[in-house]
């Protein structure tokens, strides 16, 4: 009897102990991450906040980058995107609207999720190299920011398409029935109806797919962006310099203490820019919410 | 219907931008001429307001492909064709145009050169690069393991330097540790260590890239320095090239002859290269 | 009229819905067609140790190895850590502050990879080299840790959404029964979540697989396995990397450009496995993840 307490006693203290342990463990984690996070955007708004100015956001850069400002990388990344996302919108509009009326059978619905999921996942180089073999070389475009935005479009499509499907889907079937019961056809239906609901949903889906597509390298810097010399592009043939090459341009030169500042200068921008890109869809995600 | 009018706007707006178009040159290749064509550009971008001269980098090879391939409209290359390249783009007829002269430096971390290990032989040097040493004490310098720095092997300053030093320009070197790409990021690399060698265009010595002097066969040393590059006495040196497609016309014309002019081989000199005329 | 517009409408849709499918398939197409040349004139020779374009030899291995490194590293810092916080934010953390938790993790996930690639060059380098007084910082390991970094808010968030999916119930009966935290969530939460863990990791993997800048500028850029296969202190080369440097200079339809291209297809066709199975893992896929 007197053993069989003493058991209990040490088990019961065993498993204090464990769960003291698993507690801890999990709070050094968080820890940890936090310790990281603040490490991550602590330097980057440090050095970005000592290095920007009026002049380095609104002028031009020059001698490689180490001098002068990023007005034109600014606005060479500001037209990739925003022109990917006219691209991808329809588009991915369209797709989702398909997805969710169009496609009945269950099998073909989980394919098509498939495909949606598979676009997603492939590696920004991939897309890089999918245009330097199928636009440059193969359409013969040369190096071109239009070429940039087009495979930065296909890049968001499963983004805005996911987002748009899924808000398409939330209308209740019996919208959908109450108003091919009053007579529309099934595209008047779709366009009264379930338009503006996926409308909403592609524009966060646009907002999150362009936070992404800001800050991607890989997929521009073989195929549209050049280092010095360009200003706004005269043509859809032309490249243009944008924030993440001009970055990757100055990171190699690390040791340049004037490179390295403005690395930082345009790495801050180019930050707030993804911030800004993610508020407007939290935002809007949240404001959808609460009608 | 808001959003497509919109998108509709926004559609014809960059389409009548694309109409508008300004003539523009485009230049890319190597990160040794780039310096050079950056700057001219700059000035001839101001001066001649009617056209845009849009300058890349990413090396020799690059420079080549993308002329080849019509990508650009001159490539710059700090080193010779090699014979597939040309055999390579049959219909394009290669023209090099010499714009300046520049050599290429074994260097060594500052701290290395600081220690008293200022000169080196192109056989000791070759070692290095073959794994053969790997200490720098057994060169006389410090007790320190040496860190080997090649370059991407397309790359014109390694060319060079392979051709002189390893007698074969694409010679592979066992002793290397890290391989980089442009001369800033190579640079940056041994800046970052205390017991590294690289190869570098001379426009890139520093205070902590220390250009090593060099010792010949017969004894004498040779140090990196514009007299001696322009004289041809320093081993390692080799002509800066822009590319064209044929006779350059036009456009082209204009900015290579400008690079020729007194003004255009002034800024050849103040990039660190010694002029051609 | 109504006919008509039912008409363009379904084409509109259809035709959207085309283009998104073809893309899938071009890229794919794409691929296989320029890595014909590799794989029919180099064939068994892509998998050897010696990568030399100039001597014709295309050996992938040490790319292959370096990717596998450096995601293995990556993986082994970024799972302990993520699954813990996410233990943390879903069953310790006060609910309210879940929300706000989150919403920095996002930020952290949105932060460009190009930007981790500059910190790990000014920072992570350094670190490296100076801790384990390398000669150069430019490591396998390097580029791991960088990694990991990375990859860690897909865990963690991924995570988070599993271990929410559990019903409370679940929570509240083991409770009842008077048992610790750890026992309720090791012996009832955990072994529900499994599944969806699994397919947060697997995300995460092929996420890891197919990050380029970050990785390309912190490896040093070595084709070569390091003498012992462990020793992460060595530079390498990850089959990102090596594309991020190379592709543009090989020259469009030789054999260097295709072995390249053959690099590309092997990590594609690698990542959408990797995706597929982590879905299937998924229950409630509810989300993309970028």
């Amino acid at each position: 009897m007197h053993k069989r307490n003493f058991h209990t006693q040490i088990d019961f203290m065993n498993r204090q102990v464990y769960n003291k342990i698993f507690t801890g463990t999990s709070i050094i984690a968080v820890i940890l991450c936090c310790i990281i996070l603040f490490f991550l955007l602590g330097v980057i708004f440090w050095n970005g906040f000592s290095a920007i100015s009026f002049d380095f956001i609104f002028s031009p850069s020059s001698n490689f980058g180490a001098e002068g400002g990023i007005i034109y990388q600014i606005a060479g990344s500001l037209l990739l995107v925003l022109v990917s996302g006219l691209i991808s919108f329809p588009i991915a509009l369209g797709a989702a609207i398909f997805k969710s009326e169009y496609i009945k059978s269950k099998r073909w619905s989980k394919i098509s999720s498939m495909l949606i999921y598979g676009l997603n996942a492939i590696p920004s180089v991939i897309y890089g190299i999918f245009g330097l073999i199928f636009f440059v070389n193969f359409l013969g475009t040369g190096i071109s920011w239009f070429v940039g935005s087009i495979i930065l479009a296909i890049m968001i499509l499963p983004t805005i398409i996911f987002s748009a499907y899924q808000s398409i889907n939330s209308v209740p079937t019996s919208f959908r029935e109450s108003s091919l019961a009053l007579g529309f056809t099934k595209w008047q239906m779709i366009y009264k109806v379930l338009l503006p609901q996926g409308i909403n949903g592609a524009i966060t889906g646009l907002l999150i797919g362009l936070a992404r597509a800001i800050g991607e390298t890989a997929p521009i810097m073989f195929i549209a962006t050049a280092f010095s010399g360009v200003e706004l592009p005269g043509s859809l043939l032309e490249p243009v310099a944008s924030l993440p090459t001009h970055i990757l341009a100055l990171a190699q030169q690390a040791t340049n203490t004037d490179a390295l500042e403005n690395a930082w200068g345009a790495s801050l921008i180019l930050i707030l820019l993804v911030i800004s890109f993610s508020l407007s869809a939290l935002f809007l995600r949240l404001k959808t919410k609460k009608h | 219907m808001k959003y497509k009018i919109y998108f509709f706007a926004a559609f014809i707006l960059l389409f009548i931008q694309a109409c508008d178009q300004q003539e523009s040159i485009t230049i890319s290749g190597s990160t040794t001429v780039l310096p050079i064509i950056s700057r001219a550009a700059e000035v001839f971008n101001e001066s001649e307001s009617n056209f845009n001269i849009i300058v890349n980098a990413g090396g020799s090879g690059v420079g080549i492909n993308q002329l080849g391939e019509g990508k650009i409209d001159i490539g710059m290359t700090s080193r010779d064709l090699k014979k597939e390249e040309i055999k390579s783009y049959p219909e394009v007829e290669f023209n090099t145009i010499s714009i300046g002269k520049d050599a290429v430096v074994p260097v060594v971390s500052s701290e290395i050169y600081n220690a008293g290990l200022t000169t080196l032989s192109l056989n000791q040097i070759a070692k290095i690069y073959n794994g053969e040493i790997g200490n720098w004490k057994e060169l006389g310098g410090p007790d320190k393991e040496i860190l080997c720095i090649d370059k991407e092997q397309s790359r014109g300053t390694r060319h060079v330097f392979m051709k002189i030093v390893m007698g074969d320009k694409e010679a592979e070197t066992p002793g290397a540790d890290l391989v980089m790409g442009s001369n800033n990021e190579e640079q940056t690399a041994i800046v970052q260590s205390d017991a590294a060698i690289g190869m570098l265009s001379n426009a890139w010595l520093s205070e902590d890239v220390k250009g090593l002097n060099i010792k010949l066969d017969n004894g004498t040393v040779i140090s990196p320095n514009l007299q001696a590059i322009s004289n041809g006495k320093f081993p390692i040196t080799r002509d800066l090239f822009i590319l064209t497609n044929g006779t350059p016309k036009g456009n082209v014309k204009a900015f290579i002859d400008f690079l020729l002019s007194p003004e255009g081989q002034e800024i050849v000199e103040k990039s660190g290269y010694v002029r051609i005329k | 009229m109504s006919v008509l517009s039912n008409k363009i409408g379904k084409s509109y849709v259809m035709t959207s819905a085309l283009i998104s499918a073809a893309v899938v398939l071009l890229i794919s197409i794409t691929l296989l067609i320029n890595s014909w040349d590799a794989i029919t004139n180099v064939g068994w020779g892509l998998f050897s140790f010696n990568w030399n374009p100039s001597t014709q030899e295309f050996g992938i291995l040490p790319m292959i190895y370096g990717t596998i490194a450096v995601t293995l590293i990556a993986l082994v810092i970024a799972v302990p850590l993520g699954i813990f916080t996410a233990i943390f934010t879903s069953e310790i953390l006060p609910t309210k502050y879940r929300l706000s938790i989150k919403s920095i993790l996002e930020l952290l996930a949105g932060i460009p990879s190009i930007i981790y690639g500059l910190i790990g060059i000014a920072f992570f380098s350094i670190w490296v080299q100076d801790i384990f007084d390398l000669q150069s910082g430019r490591t396998i390991l390097t580029a791991g840790i960088l990694l990991g970094i990375m990859i860690l808010p897909t865990v963690i968030t991924l995570t988070d959404d599993a271990l929410q999916n559990v019903p409370s119930s679940y929570r509240e009966a083991s409770k009842g029964l008077g048992l610790y935290k750890y026992e309720v969530i090791k012996n009832s939460i955990l072994p529900i979540a499994k599944s969806d863990i699994i397919g947060a990791i697997l995300l995460a993997f092929g996420r890891a697989l197919g990050e380029t800048m970050a990785v390309m500028l912190v490896i040093g850029s070595i084709d070569k396995i390091p003498d012992s296969i462990f020793n992460w202190l060595n530079p390498g080369q990850t089959i990102t990397s090596k594309l991020g440097r190379e592709i543009a200079e090989s020259s469009y339809g030789s054999t260097h450009f295709s072995t390249m291209i053959f690099m590309g297809l092997i990590l594609f066709v690698f990542v959408l496995l990797l995706t597929f199975f982590a879905q299937k893992k998924l229950s409630h896929s509810n989300r993309l993840y970028e």
